[in-house]
């Protein structure tokens, strides 16, 4: 992470250099415009310069030159034009040191001590010429004299030619050699402020480097975070579910919420399960916690009790509606089992006491029988009597066999999970109900496909209990039909009456061993469950039969035993009549797992 | 083996207990009845000498095994040869000698079947003895 106060200091750092960058390129500007100038003008300069020198260098050879005519041929007019060239070049000598070309002769040679030194004495030649007469004989001689004493200044502005010659060929020596190579300085700036771009380009670059890091950095703590929540959503045992409250469409479900409904977003259970939370909510404010109870069936017979609420969330950038819900149902079976258990217990120790009570009479009537056979023997015409003494002892032993298996169904059961064999469990089962559908006329027949030795885990006397209660609800079933629809039987009349021919009752038990798993059908032809029972079918309490009919052993129940053996119960409606399917793990499961 | 038999028969049944005694009795057993454990136990003390004793598990206060260890206690010239215990409870998988006895029924017991184990039993016996 970058501090602010570095990003402070970048960023003053980049204005700075822009800001010199701008102002080295204007200086190189500028400086480069008026080096041309200054240089043009001293050029200027040093050329008229060179030009003055020529100029008083002239004009003394002129003067010396007219000195030396009128030498041989004095005349007023030669003195005149000699005094014209001397006055000519006594105004030259003052520009060789005070003008603009002058002073710049003055620094390469000194122009000043050399003439002025003259100037005088010019003035003085002046004079004296003046005064000559062309007519005296001397003046040849005289002139001469002067030219002599001008000789001094010739040497010195010949010097100073010389010098302003030779320094103006140094100067176009240099002015070519600057004009063949481009100016170092210009380009030394230039290339400053080039560095400058180039560094404000990558000080650039730095910070969005370190921006992009940041971005980066940001995008994956949050990324980090949402994949947190994401496992939390995921691993809660509460149902899950977003919702688009305009399409009603699901957006999102957890693993808990897949298990309720579907795994499958195409599974035509979550509109109805989106459809049940809409009705079950019918108030606006459920998002408080609990506000929300509703039941929902899973499929036909399994319903589930589920409670939680339903609230706004921003899901995908979209305003979504969240609903948790948590199953209640083992909450609320557990309560109902527990009462049903204490009441099974109390059952099972009123069945228990209740056949012992039962065995003594019985064996009282048994021994009574005995002694009456025993007394009949010896009278004559005893037979009948002997006969009806005979059927008693049977009846006495069928009694004996109930309170044998009263007391075996009273047994308190335990809570392990032991392997028994289903086949025997169903038998006994169907022996505990075999007297009553006898009496009901019911046919009741067990066919297996699985062998003997198949085992299945639980406590067998609960399982026992489950499948007594699933005959026990077949035999009630045609009793409510008789209740319910005797003109109904005459209607469909004209086939004639119920207890025979096609409609005889039948209850078929059959255990088959499919895909390793052990099921076991009970099927009646007592016309089946409405449909709108079907649905509650397993929920405490739904029951169409009297209370007193009741066995204390709900639907409900077998299904938490079921549950608790790991396998499944459903219900339907099929052939004519109800039929419940159990659904069990098998020993042959086992053992194929351990196999592999 | 001519000579009588005899049988002390142990039931707070006191119903059961007659109309099992008339049973053997009219097959010419001597039998005695007693509807408590102290009675029987008294009885056997008295130097009653049963050849059978037949008592239930659960009569009143006392339980019939302590009727059975009494018995079993008695020097061998009055202790009987057979015991015999007849419930009408709840049992799986009990055997006559969970209860120290020789044979077991659980109630209602079939007389004739009970007739027939006694006489093996007690034939046994005599082979035995000889």
């Amino acid at each position: 992470m970058i501090s602010s106060r570095n990003k402070r200091s970048l960023g003053l750092l980049k204005l700075g250099l822009v800001v010199a960058s701008v102002a080295l390129f204007l200086a190189t500007a500028l400086v480069y415009v008026s080096q041309t100038r200054q240089q043009a003008f001293l050029t200027a300069t040093i050329r008229s310069s060179g030009w003055v020198a020529y100029q008083a260098q002239l004009e003394f050879v002129r003067a010396q030159a007219e000195f030396a005519k009128l030498a041989i041929v004095p005349s007023a007019l030669g003195i005149d034009k000699l005094m014209l060239r001397l006055e000519i070049l006594r105004s030259r000598l003052p520009l060789l040191y005070d003008s603009d070309e002058g002073r710049v002769l003055s620094d390469v040679v000194d122009t000043r001590g050399p003439t002025q030194i003259f100037e005088a004495r010019l003035d003085q030649i002046i004079d004296d010429v003046a005064r000559l007469d062309p007519e005296d004989g001397d003046t040849a001689a005289q002139l001469r004299e002067l030219s002599t004493e001008l000789e001094p200044l010739g040497e010195a502005l010949q010097t100073i030619l010389m010098e302003s010659v030779a320094y103006n060929q140094e100067i176009f020596r240099r002015e070519r050699a600057l004009a063949q190579r481009p100016g170092a300085t210009p380009l030394l700036l230039l290339f400053i402020s080039g560095a400058c771009l180039a560094a404000v380009l990558i000080l650039q670059s730095r910070r969005d480097r370190i921006r992009m890091g940041e971005i980066v950095e940001a995008q994956a703590t949050l990324a980090a975070v949402e994949e947190n929540l994401r496992a939390v959503i995921q691993a809660v045992p509460a149902c899950v579910v977003v919702i688009d409250p305009d399409t009603d469409h699901v957006s999102f479900f957890n693993p808990s919420a897949a298990d309720l409904v579907s795994p499958s977003l195409d599974d035509p259970a979550w509109p109805r399960f989106v459809n049940a939370v809409r009705v079950a909510a019918g108030e606006p404010d459920t998002s408080r916690w609990g506000a929300l109870t509703m039941g929902y069936a899973r499929s036909p017979g399994d319903i589930v009790s589920l409670r939680g609420s339903v609230g706004s969330v921003l899901w995908e950038r979209r305003q979504q509606q969240l609903i948790v819900l948590v199953d209640t149902s083992r909450v609320r079976n557990a309560e109902l089992q527990v009462m049903q258990a204490a009441k099974l217990a109390t059952l099972g120790e009123m069945a228990t006491a209740i056949a012992h009570e039962l065995n003594q009479p019985l064996a009282v009537i048994k021994m009574a029988v005995a002694n009456a056979r025993r007394l009949l023997d010896p009278l004559p015409g005893g037979e009948p009597v002997a006969a009806k003494l005979e059927r008693i002892s049977a009846q006495v032993d069928r009694a004996k066999r109930i309170t044998d298996q009263v007391r075996r169904y009273g047994r308190m059961p335990t809570e392990q999970l032991l392997p028994f064999s289903l086949r025997h469990a169903v038998e006994l089962a169907a022996g505990f109900v075999a007297e009553q559908f006898r009496a009901a006329n019911i046919r009741l027949s067990i066919e297996t496909s699985a062998p003997a030795e198949l085992l299945v885990f639980g406590e067998q006397t609960m399982f026992e209990q489950v499948i007594v209660n699933l005959l026990i609800n077949a035999r009630d079933a045609y009793e409510t039909q008789d209740e319910d629809r005797p003109e109904a039987a005459h209607h469909e009349g004209g086939a004639g009456d119920r207890q025979s021919g096609a409609g005889e009752r039948e209850v078929q038990v059959a255990i088959r061993l499919e895909n390793a798993r052990a099921v076991v059908l009970v099927q009646d032809n007592a016309g089946g469950v409405p449909p709108e029972m079907l649905e509650r079918l397993f929920e405490p309490f739904a029951t169409t039969k009297p209370t007193e009919k009741g066995t204390g052993l709900g639907l409900s129940l077998a299904r938490s035993v079921i549950r608790d053996m790991n396998g499944t119960i459903v219900a339907e409606n099929s052939g004519g009549g109800a039929r419940f399917v159990i659904n069990l793990p098998t020993s042959h499961a086992l053992a194929a797992q351990d196999a592999a | 083996m001519n000579a009588t038999r005899t049988m002390l028969i142990c039931d707070d049944e006191e119903e059961l207990a007659n109309e099992l005694g008339e049973y053997f009795a009219s097959l010419g057993w001597r039998v005695a009845l007693s509807v408590t454990a102290e009675d029987a136990i008294g009885l056997l003390h008295q130097g009653l000498a049963p050849q059978v004793l037949i008592t239930d598990l659960r009569i009143g206060a006392v339980d019939g095994r302590q009727v059975v260890a009494e018995a079993r206690a008695l020097p061998e010239a009055i202790r009987p040869i057979l015991i015999v215990i007849i419930t009408g409870h709840v049992m799986h998988n009990v055997a006559a000698a969970d209860y120290d006895s020789d044979l077991l029924y659980v109630k209602p017991i079939d007389p004739s079947d009970m007739l027939g184990d006694i006489d093996s039993f007690l034939a046994g016996r005599a082979k035995a003895a000889d």
